[in-house]
């Protein structure tokens, strides 16, 4: 690793009330890379993606874009303006979709390009249309979400979040919400995205994609970075007690 | 009660007079509704307030009007309000200002829970995307709040239509006010009150029904 990360956590802490959920975490994301954030639950891993979404101030420390600092405890001015500026650059996959039900699939991909880029309609619809083809969902554009299997849904909200061309996309434990066989559908869909380049950061239940398609594993317990490894390597020669006895679980299965 | 013989011709007679009197009944309880939405907004935006008076103001008000009477309040405005400010004000005046600050205050936490409902996620959805607070709430809270708050508003019509029976203790002459004026002349109590009663009901059981019918349909989504 050279150069300035595209992303970076530079020592996080991360306090809700007294209860400390991250301590002083720095993760580096490279464009490009594909990182897996990996660990029990209550780990901090969450909280870490959500401090990178802007959706939680840390409480210490700071969120670093292409060096500039996005985030802060007490973010000034400065810091606020370059937060709105690169805000559409970093997009969010959720747990729980959360598609806006009252909007047709279509609507949910147009209206963020519409409002925040104020993109025309028909281009946005363009686009859209396209991106649903890329997800295989061409033929629901004018569904409603609820109308959708799980594995639809967290698709079309792929889609929605590609709809702002975002430089970095972050997943939140993306298919944890969807039963076994509909997991696959969406993990082709985040494979094939690594593949084409997207810088991504993925907390992930999902060893397999880990393993196969990350290039960076970093495992989190306890809110705090324990081990991070190229790769495969996190998997095949962990270095940590901890980490050994988590991976163990994942063997019994 | 055996031997009664009922005299229904009474009621008949008086058909319009009643009809009148139910005619005021639904303009009073539409006039009053429309303000109460609008006194529930600012109730309900009081209560939201970023700041702690405003709160504090909302709140209050909120607190005061659930736990009196209506009657009590219907009374206090119409006769203490004139000796405060010192105009004479109309018994149709003195309801609907009652009425309406009454359903204001019980509709303003139909907006709260409307505006809850929409799940947090939602909002981030927008927030993560770039939609500005104001952005993700016209155009993903509002619309979604307002389709869970139309079934509540109208059972507040419903609510609405009954309490305004309330303003024959201050003559205003919706229809209950004329009922009682019309058996004070027929001496027929049982038949203008029945006949009243039965008005009332096929009013509001259907558009009672229809509301649950409405949320039922609502949840299915």
């Amino acid at each position: 690793m050279s150069g300035t990360p595209f992303l970076l956590a530079d020592s996080v802490t991360k306090r809700f009330g007294t209860n400390q959920v991250l301590t002083r975490v720095s993760l580096p994301v490279m464009e490009r890379d594909v990182v897996c954030i990996v660990g029990p639950s209550g780990s901090g891993k969450t909280t870490l993606l959500r401090c990178f979404a802007l959706l939680e101030a840390p409480s210490e420390g700071r969120i670093v874009m292409q060096g500039v600092p996005i985030a802060t405890a007490d973010p000034d001015r400065q810091v606020k303006n370059a937060a709105r500026a690169v805000r559409s650059d970093i997009g969010m996959v959720f747990q729980h979709f959360n598609l806006w039900p009252h909007m047709s699939v279509l609507e949910n991909l147009t209206e963020a390009p519409m409002l925040v880029k104020k993109m025309p309609k028909d281009e946005a619809v363009a686009i859209a249309e396209g991106l649903l083809k890329k997800v295989d969902l061409a033929d629901k554009r004018d569904a409603y979400p609820a109308r959708l299997s799980g594995g639809q849904q967290q698709r079309v909200a792929i889609a929605r979040a590609l709809a702002m061309s975002p430089k970095v996309l972050l997943f939140d434990e993306a298919t944890s919400a969807l039963d076994p066989e509909l997991r696959r559908e969406v993990l082709l869909v985040m494979r094939q995205l690594a593949q084409e380049g997207m810088t991504m950061l993925v907390v992930t239940h999902e060893m397999g994609f880990a393993r196969h398609v990350g290039t960076r594993t970093v495992f989190m317990d306890r809110g705090e970075i324990v081990e991070e490894a190229p790769g495969a390597a996190f998997f095949d020669a962990p270095k940590t007690e901890r980490a050994k006895r988590f991976l163990q679980q994942f063997e019994e299965e | 009660m055996f031997k009664y013989q009922f005299r229904w011709d009474t009621v008949w007679g008086s058909f319009d007079f009643l009809m009148g009197g139910l005619e005021m009944t639904l303009i009073i309880s539409a006039i009053t509704l429309v303000l109460a939405m609008a006194g529930g907004l600012i109730i309900a935006l009081l209560d939201m307030s970023r700041f702690r008076a405003l709160r504090w103001i909302g709140v209050s008000i909120g607190e005061v009007v659930r736990n009196t009477p209506i009657l009590v309040q219907l009374l206090w405005v119409y006769y203490v309000l004139p000796i405060v400010f010192g105009v004479r004000i109309e018994g149709l005046v003195a309801l609907i200002i009652g009425l309406a600050l009454y359903q204001a205050a019980f509709i303003s936490e139909v907006y709260r829970s409307g505006i809850q409902s929409v799940p947090k996620g939602h909002r981030e959805a927008a927030q993560v995307l770039g939609l500005t607070p104001f952005q993700a709430f016209r155009r993903i809270v509002l619309p979604q709040a307002i389709r869970m708050t139309l079934p509540p508003l109208a059972s507040n019509f419903v609510q609405l239509i009954k309490f305004s029976s309330l303003g024959a203790v201050i003559s205003v002459s919706e229809i209950t006010r004329r009922g009682m004026e019309l058996s004070a002349t027929n001496f027929r109590p049982l038949e203008t009150f029945t006949f009243i009663a039965v008005v009332y009901f096929f009013i509001c059981w259907p558009l009672a029904m229809a509301i649950r019918f409405w949320e039922r349909r609502l949840q299915a989504r």
